[in-house]
């Protein structure tokens, strides 16, 4: 956390800096670096840079092309992501309603949100620019010969190989994951839902409403929101242990001297790892359902009367979800666990046993730390990713049985599966990406404490 | 300009988002149907560009089914179909997204070819937004003639009475919004809209009260079955005697019970000791054009083909669907179908689904689950929830 926090202190201070460092160069520059604050590349060219020099300007240039032939006919409707719907005029020769496109709140929206993001390169390069020029007025003034382009260019493959290396990742990182997540986070304060689609009707921002309607305005939401984020947490906890306890113990049976055929057994296990998950899933709820194969067989054979609630009743769903999942989950625990308990020192147990301890005292004093210690990365992420489980729900029971208490959801949807269908059922995208965000704010915490207090990260030095 | 043109589509090209420009001769299209309608779709198009061969078509056809249509339209209207089958339920969602294009070439030929409860119901405010394409979106009763007789299918007492004496099951899917309706649409409650286009719904009046019972009743008769489409098919005949459903399975249960098919309106229901008919929604499938199209017109001629007379006729036989198309519904074929037959017969009891919003569905299927598990809470405390739901509350 500390670390977490020096380091919001200095994103700040190192703005500031940016801020006086350019104000410094204004003052101490001359004519040629002042007038590169307004026209790129100005210094460099007049600094005998001439190819540095042009590359400014055509960025620049560049930019001005984008800006105002691209991206501004998008960024000044941003305040209110459009007034115009689309209209229809009758086309007489046509005999048709001709439509004359309106504004679209989205593609202003998400156009608008790129047009602002490549503020930053423009800001960046603007700054790089200035200080190239009042680098090169430095050393005219000393007497050195700046930099040829060159040689700039072998800087690049030298002492800073890092730019070089990093900028392509940073720019599909940049495209692929940081804006789309800007655009999704941005919705979470418009009215984007099924009454307010383009282009026949806009949508515009609404500030906090989508977060206050959880948590004071309407309270089926806030049921359905706590509910579920109960279930969520609940779920999240058995899936994680069950499949990771069970794992280790099944895995540590076939381990064990004296079983034979370990390698059989092993592979047993693992088959079912051979058919996708999803199969297994949809399978698993056919046979399950009223008059699925296992209640059939079942009343056939007498042992019941009505067909056990498998699916339809809330508590047996909810069961039936875990077993399932530790079905799902357990032999990959197992691999893993086999690998790890194969690397324990087996003096220890030895020594253990001469000092008297049981199988059990063994386990606890000896395996589960071990275990522990080697694996909580592994846990906190099959945690989180257990929140987040959408596969196993959807395709087991849908996030059914439906209940009246909750608003568009079942009994046992997760956060996950109620935000998929708030977005594909009911088109309401502006309050699934606020579910989206808490449930990121969630998983975030979570995992950042739980992370930081694990022995892995405090006695990392410390392992063997 | 010309450079800032240049730049400006350049950048829309990289942002995958570059608008389909045509060349002036070729008209691209996309067609929507679903799945089972493909093969139909590929026939009726190769009619039809042989039928216009003076201009070169490009039109390539994409499976979403009819359900589907308006969840997949609004997900990215300029990348949907240009011309698409949606269900009339949907209509009013598509208008407010300005998604349809009114039908205005050709309109009086279309009107007085096609029945007219099939063209109210792609119609809103008297304005009509598609072609009317099918009349199948409806259900009715199938049953084992060897089990029922055509007395005991009149109500539904006299159907479980039956069906347990034989030790035979009643198939209904309750937790479904669209077949739950039937009790209480029967009992004279109504899905409406008020004048903002706002969810009005009155189940838990007293007479939805009495229907709600009446499905407490139903779902905890021992002979009670629900399930989807592939339980009925599948135990239609065996375990299962009678069963509400629509003409998309009448062919598998027609194969299942051979000589003993038969299909008939649905039947009667008790509610405070009287009698009272089920009702329907009765649905229609429409054809719709995109207003996103580059090519309107192309697209309309295209729309109006596929469910033109001959193309109605072809869906018939190929699919056994039932046609809008007042000459097609008047042919021999249609009139010995007797599943198509039955929908007719249910069709005076029917209620038009134009006006149900997607807000209705899952709480009426909430409702529905808990009958289904047999919920003995207070039946008023539960309708109540449900209609607050599907208004909006």
């Amino acid at each position: 956390m500390k670390k977490f926090k020096a380091a919001l202190l200095k994103l700040p201070r190192a703005i500031g800096r940016g801020f006086k460092e350019l104000a410094e160069m204004f003052i101490k520059g001359d004519l040629r670096t002042r007038l590169s604050y307004l026209i790129m590349g100005f210094g460099s060219l007049t600094h005998g840079q001439i190819l540095k020099g042009l590359l400014y300007l055509g960025f620049q240039i560049l930019y001005f092309f984008f800006f105002f032939g691209f991206g501004w006919q998008y960024l000044k409707d941003f305040g209110t992501l459009g007034t115009a719907t689309q209209i229809k005029v009758w086309n007489e020769s046509l005999q048709i309603y001709q439509r004359m496109p309106g504004d679209n709140s989205m593609l202003i929206l998400l156009y608008s949100v790129l047009t602002l993001a490549t503020l930053v390169p423009l800001i960046v390069f603007w700054r790089l620019n200035i200080k190239s020029s009042y680098k090169a007025q430095k050393q005219i003034e000393e007497g050195i010969k700046p930099n040829s382009f060159i040689k700039d260019l072998r800087t690049m493959l030298d002492e800073r190989f890092h730019i070089t290396m990093l900028s392509i990742p940073m720019l599909a990182l940049t495209c692929f994951t940081i804006l789309p997540i800007i655009f999704m986070v941005l919705i979470a304060f418009t009215n984007f839902d099924q009454t307010h689609q383009p282009p026949g009707n806009l949508f515009t921002w609404v500030g906090m409403t989508n977060v206050t309607d959880i948590f004071l305005g309407n309270t089926t939401k806030r049921n359905t929101f706590f509910g579920i984020l109960g279930w969520t947490m609940v779920w999240a906890v058995f899936a994680t242990f069950t499949n990771y306890i069970l794992g280790i113990i099944l895995a540590m049976m076939i381990n064990k001297k004296g079983i034979r055929f370990k390698k059989m057994w092993r592979t047993i296990f693992v088959i079912t790892i051979a058919v996708p998950q999803f199969v297994s899933l949809m399978l698993m709820s056919k046979l399950l359902t009223d008059t699925g194969i296992v209640n059939v067989l079942l009343q056939k054979m007498g042992w019941i009367s009505e067909p056990l609630p498998f699916l339809t009743d809330p508590t047996w769903a909810r069961a039936v979800v875990i077993i399932i999942n530790m079905w799902v989950g357990i032999p990959y625990t197992m691999l893993m666990a086999s690998g790890i308990l194969m690397n324990i020192p087996q003096d220890l147990y030895e020594s253990a046993s001469i000092d008297g301890a049981g199988p059990v005292r063994s386990f606890t004093a000896i395996t589960m730390p071990y275990m522990l210690f080697v694996t909580a990365p592994y846990l906190i992420t099959t945690f989180v990713g257990n929140i987040n489980n959408f596969n196993v729900i959807y395709l087991l029971t849908a996030g059914n049985p439906l209940t009246l208490d909750y608003y568009q959801a079942g009994q046992t949807d997760l956060l996950i599966t109620w935000l998929y269908k708030l977005t594909v059922n009911q088109q309401d995208y502006s309050l699934a990406s606020t579910i989206g965000i808490f449930i990121f704010i969630i998983v975030a915490t979570v995992s950042l404490i739980v992370y930081n207090r694990t022995g892995s990260v405090k006695k990392e030095d410390q392992f063997q | 300009m010309k450079k800032m043109l240049a730049i400006v589509l350049t950048i829309a090209l990289l942002l995958g988002m570059a608008p389909a420009f045509a060349d002036g001769e070729t008209i691209t299209l996309k067609v929507w149907g679903s799945q089972e309608d493909q093969e139909l779709l590929g026939i009726l198009i190769d009619a039809f560009k042989a039928e216009n061969a003076d201009k070169t078509w490009d039109i390539s056809l994409g499976v979403v089914g009819e359900p589907d249509a308006k969840t997949r339209y609004l997900e990215d209207p300029a990348a949907a179909a240009d011309v698409f089958a949606f269900a009339n339920d949907q209509l009013i969602d598509l208008v407010n997204a300005d998604a349809l294009y009114e039908v205005t070439r050709n309109l009086d030929a279309i009107v007085a070819a096609n029945s007219a409860g099939s063209v109210e119901s792609a119609s809103l405010d008297g304005v009509l937004y598609g072609y009317p394409m099918a009349a199948d979106n409806g259900y009715f009763l199938y049953y084992d003639k060897s089990v029922f007789t055509e007395e005991d299918v009149q109500t539904l007492d006299g159907l479980l009475a039956k069906a347990n004496e034989a030790g035979k099951k009643v198939f209904m899917d309750v937790s479904n919004g669209w077949y739950i309706a039937s009790f209480f649409m029967g009992a004279g409650c109504s899905l409406t809209l008020d004048e903002n286009g706002n969810q009005l719904c009155d189940f838990n009046s007293e007479a939805g009260l009495a229907a709600g019972e009446a499905i407490r009743a139903f779902t905890a008769d021992p002979a009670f079955l629900t399930g989807d489409d592939s339980v009925l098919t599948g135990g239609m005949g065996d375990t299962i005697a009678a069963g509400v459903s629509g003409t998309w399975n009448a062919e598998a249960i027609q194969k299942k019970l051979g000589e003993n098919y038969a299909a008939v309106k649905l039947p009667t229901f008790t509610a405070n000791g009287e009698q009272i008919q089920m009702a329907s929604f009765i649905g229609t499938k429409v054809i719709g054009v995109n207003t996103q199209t580059q090519f309107p017109v192309e697209a309309m001629m295209l729309a109006e083909y596929l469910t033109n007379e001959a193309s109605q006729a072809k869906r018939f036989e190929m699919r056994q669907i039932g046609p809008t198309n007042l000459n097609v519904a008047a042919s021999d074929a249609v009139k010995a179908n007797i599943a198509l037959a039955a929908l007719s017969a249910q069709g005076s009891f029917g209620v038009s689904q134009k006006l149900v919003l997607g807000t209705y569905w899952t709480p009426a299927e909430a409702f529905g689950t808990a009958m289904e598990n047999k919920s003995t809470d207070d039946m008023q405390t539960m309708l109540d929830a449900m209609v607050a739901q599907i208004v909006g509350e």
